[in-house]
């Protein structure tokens, strides 16, 4: 395998107020023609500004080391004149980004973008580009590429969206495609068509890739070689099997083991859960949307859906997004009004009650949300923010709030000395542990957790997993615990709903339903949930 | 669908602000101490008697409340009264102001909005050239020199001294002031919607196609802060309609600016209350024609 891309020393730093701040050191890798590497680590790692420097899009702040060459076809991109490297931006290399919709312009057709880099790169004009648009638009699978072109962006799907930023790539015919976290916004079965896409056009275009993830699972299934890297740095490097299957650094194993852990959760039998005694009934519940316009009709978010949860137990809510789950946690804590069916607390009835939560219910349900950065007031210390229950629903511990909180954070497994702190102090899997705490304040009967560790690394997520495990051992919680990766879902759950458009196609046991899933879309979810062999 | 509605909710909106302004015109006239027998007085030596038969007369003896009336059932007929000061009718007046001021706004916006859209391009092409001084320049400017100030400083020296341009009926200079006053008015906000937008992910997009900055600037960053641009400019529009007044005073402009001046001056009830009208319904109209054009511009649903 001859070398098209060659990374030596690669050290990207920017300035800060103690000295300037390593993001990338010392990298060196190779990339053959029709090859695949696969960059993984954590968020922070600098696995991203690595695919930017690649192309010299790098933000202005960031410098890069004297000594550091990106050689392509022997030529150093580090060094080329601005012109010249315009020129291969696009062309020979091609970049894809994660969350595909805020990558497209708001307000240009999807078409009009495409054109643009056909026009650059192919020199192709007027009727010519929208042709070869039109060609782009098939050989990516979008439906009617003939048509789809005068759509805008907000009218596609999230795997639409791809497939046009996919398209806009292969405009200037590369021969590296780098793909930074192509599929991490996007639904499970959705991730598994762009990954289906990417592979069959790297066969049939011979492309070479630089493959970004986080996830490990997905990198294992795309590329041939991989390097693991932590804090700037490769910590481990080699073929993808070797790497993954007997990983030599302390961190590159961690991070295997963490995923690998998920799938063979220990599980204890439930001895103290009391099947009889349901926290919580779904009974038809049903919640719709006013459409938009005064005459559109309604949008039916959830359709009829009954489910119970018992106490000591864990109801795992799976779907795509747009399925209803978060709508269902919305309902149960009152932030939508159901239209139909109803909600039963520990017996009591809230349609009943003509959906009027009392403060003490409120107590006994509490929620977690995914985005530990959008739930904690940045203006407010972590002590400030663990106070406010006590506040908003009148409470007062005995023993005093500040005890409570102190006792509260060493449950979640945190110090005292976070307490005068402000969010932003904080990592994102203390933050998140911060909101557990915070839900658990009034000692709730049941949490519900809305994708509360999607936006957790690996093995960050695995410990907050843990620490949910924990203490619904030690307080007999419920859960309800809504997301949308299979894995997570099998690791902490007991039972499983799966839900789309709606309404619940599968419920069950959830060794049963992973091992042997009846519903046709059951089927396709787990089908396309990616897998670290283990 | 919705832009029927949308038209129906501004038709709705625009009927109580004028009825409002109506009002609120009309009673304010009232107030303010003096009427336009008052000013003739002043003017031509009227006995007691001669104003008391003259008020009679304008039928400013009668009340409050029936004079509004009678106003009220005359406007929606079409007839807004007659001037007290020059009998003619008052709409007659405001018509013949109507172009005088529509070429002043028009010539002076179009100056400012290029004037600003051409500083903030070169500034945030080239950040650290001189460019990003003269946006902080042009907005000090707006804020500090009221456009009167400037006016009779440029009288001072362009007429004047140097003799170049005829103080009265001048129109280049009232333009080039009222332009960079509004260049300064857009010029801060949009250098910074600007700003912000080019960290937006579809701008490294565009810039990982391989497009030139300038394109990028042009093509992909400006119609984003077209909102931003928009609304600034359909703001500075509506204050331009009547707020060239100082300038159509100061340069003996006849439109509806010196229009305004003299019907207030001359205590001229109903020539004000048409002026006023006239504002309200224009300020509505490029309101309108601002959120219309917003909608044009974004295909996405409002959210």
């Amino acid at each position: 395998m001859t070398s098209l891309l060659e990374v030596q020393n690669l050290g990207i730093s920017f300035p800060g107020p103690a000295g300037p701040v390593r993001a990338v050191d010392n990298m060196t890798w190779t990339l053959g023609a029709g090859g695949t590497l696969g960059i993984v680590g954590e968020s922070g790692s600098g696995k991203s500004l690595t695919g930017l420097a690649l192309l010299g899009l790098l933000p202005g702040a960031a410098r890069v080391d004297d000594g550091s060459r990106v050689l392509f076809r022997g030529r150093d991109l580090l060094r080329l004149p601005e012109p010249e490297m315009r020129m291969l931006r696009g062309g020979t290399l091609a970049i894809i980004f994660q969350e595909p919709m805020a990558c497209l312009h708001p307000l240009l057709s999807v078409g009009r973008q495409v054109r643009e880099a056909v026009r650059r790169h192919a020199g192709l004009t007027g009727t010519k580009a929208w042709a070869q648009v039109e060609v782009l638009f098939a050989e990516v699978g979008l439906p009617q590429p003939d048509r789809i072109g005068r759509r805008y962006p907000h009218e596609l799907s999230g795997g639409q969206q791809q497939r046009v930023m996919i398209a806009m790539a292969l405009a200037g015919n590369p021969e590296v495609l780098i793909a930074d976290e192509p599929t991490t916004a996007l639904d499970t079965t959705v991730q598994a068509q762009i990954l289906d896409l990417l592979r069959s056009l790297q066969q049939r275009r011979g492309l070479a890739m630089v493959f970004i993830s986080h996830d490990l699972a997905v990198v294992a299934s795309m590329a041939h070689q991989v390097a693991v890297m932590r804090k700037g740095r490769i910590v481990e490097a080699g073929p993808t099997g070797h790497v993954l299957s007997a990983p030599k650094n302390d961190y590159a194993r961690m991070l295997v083991a963490s995923r690998q852990s998920l799938y063979k959760p220990p599980r204890p039998p439930h001895a103290n859960s009391v099947a009889d005694h349901r926290v919580l009934e779904l009974d038809g519940l049903q919640v719709d949307y006013r459409g938009r316009g005064l005459l559109a009709p309604p949008v039916r978010a959830v359709d009829g859906v009954s489910v119970s949860l018992s106490r000591g137990r864990t109801l795992g809510l799976v779907g795509e997004s747009g399925s209803g789950k978060s709508t269902i946690a919305k309902a149960i804590v009152g932030l939508v009004k159901p239209s139909r069916g109803d909600v039963r607390l520990l017996g009591r009835s809230f349609c009943a009650q003509g959906w009027r939560i009392p403060r003490a219910m409120r107590c006994q349900c509490q929620i977690v949300f995914q985005n530990p950065y959008g739930a904690l007031n940045p203006r407010l210390t972590i002590e400030q923010s663990l106070t406010e229950p006590f506040a908003t629903l009148s409470l007062s511990p005995p023993g005093g709030i500040r005890s409570r909180i102190t006792a509260g954070l060493d449950e979640v497994g945190l110090e005292a000395d976070l307490l005068p702190r402000y969010p932003h102090q904080l990592s994102g899997g203390q933050r998140q542990r911060v909101c557990i705490a915070r839900a658990l304040m009034c000692e709730p009967a049941i949490l519900i957790c809305d994708e509360i560790v999607s936006a957790l690394d690996a093995h960050v997520q695995l410990q907050v997993l843990q620490l949910l495990k924990a203490l619904q051992q030690s307080r007999q919680l419920s859960l309800l615990f809504i997301g949308h990766d299979l894995e997570v879902i099998r690791f902490i759950a007991d039972d499983v709903a799966i839900m789309r458009s709606g309404t619940i196609v599968e419920h069950g046991a959830v060794d049963r339903v992973m091992a042997d899933p009846q519903h046709t879309y059951s089927r396709t979810l787990i089908a396309a949930a990616p897998r670290l062999a283990a | 669908m919705t832009t029927f509605l949308v038209v129906l909710r501004h038709v709705t909106q625009a009927a109580f602000l004028i009825a409002g302004i109506t009002v609120l015109v009309f009673v304010l006239v009232r107030v303010v101490p003096g009427d336009v027998v008052d000013v003739l007085a002043i003017e031509g030596g009227l006995t007691e008697d001669q104003a008391q038969l003259m008020r009679r007369e304008l039928g400013l003896t009668v009340s409050w409340f029936d004079q509004f009336r009678a106003w009220c059932i005359g406007a929606l007929q079409g007839d807004f009264g007659e001037s007290l000061r020059f009998r003619v009718p008052a709409l007659d007046l405001v018509w013949q102001a109507i172009p005088v001021t529509l070429q002043l706004a028009a010539a002076s916006l179009l100056f400012g909005f290029v004037l600003a859209v051409v500083v903030v391009l070169c500034a945030t092409l080239w950040p650290r050239s001189v460019f990003v001084s003269i946006v902080d320049i042009l907005n000090i400017w707006s804020i500090a020199v009221p456009t009167f100030c400037a006016g009779l400083i440029a009288i001072l020296v362009f007429s004047l001294w140097l003799g170049w341009l005829p103080v009265i009926g001048n129109v280049l200079i009232p333009v080039i002031i009222l332009g960079i006053d509004a260049a300064g008015q857009i010029v801060k906000p949009l250098h910074e919607e600007m700003k912000e937008l080019g960290t937006a992910a579809y701008v490294r997009t565009a810039r990982a196609k391989g497009i030139h900055p300038l394109r990028i600037i042009a093509f992909h960053v400006l119609p984003s802060a077209a909102p931003v641009l928009l609304a600034m400019t359909g703001l500075i529009a509506a204050s331009f309609i009547g707020g060239a007044l100082t300038m159509e005073v100061l340069f003996g402009l006849p439109g509806v600016g010196s229009l305004t001046f003299n019907a207030i001056n001359g205590r001229d009830y109903p020539l004000i209350q048409a002026v006023v009208l006239f504002l309200a319904v224009s300020v509505i109209l490029i309101n309108f024609a601002t959120d219309l054009a917003q909608r044009l511009i974004d295909p996405r649903p409002e959210h």
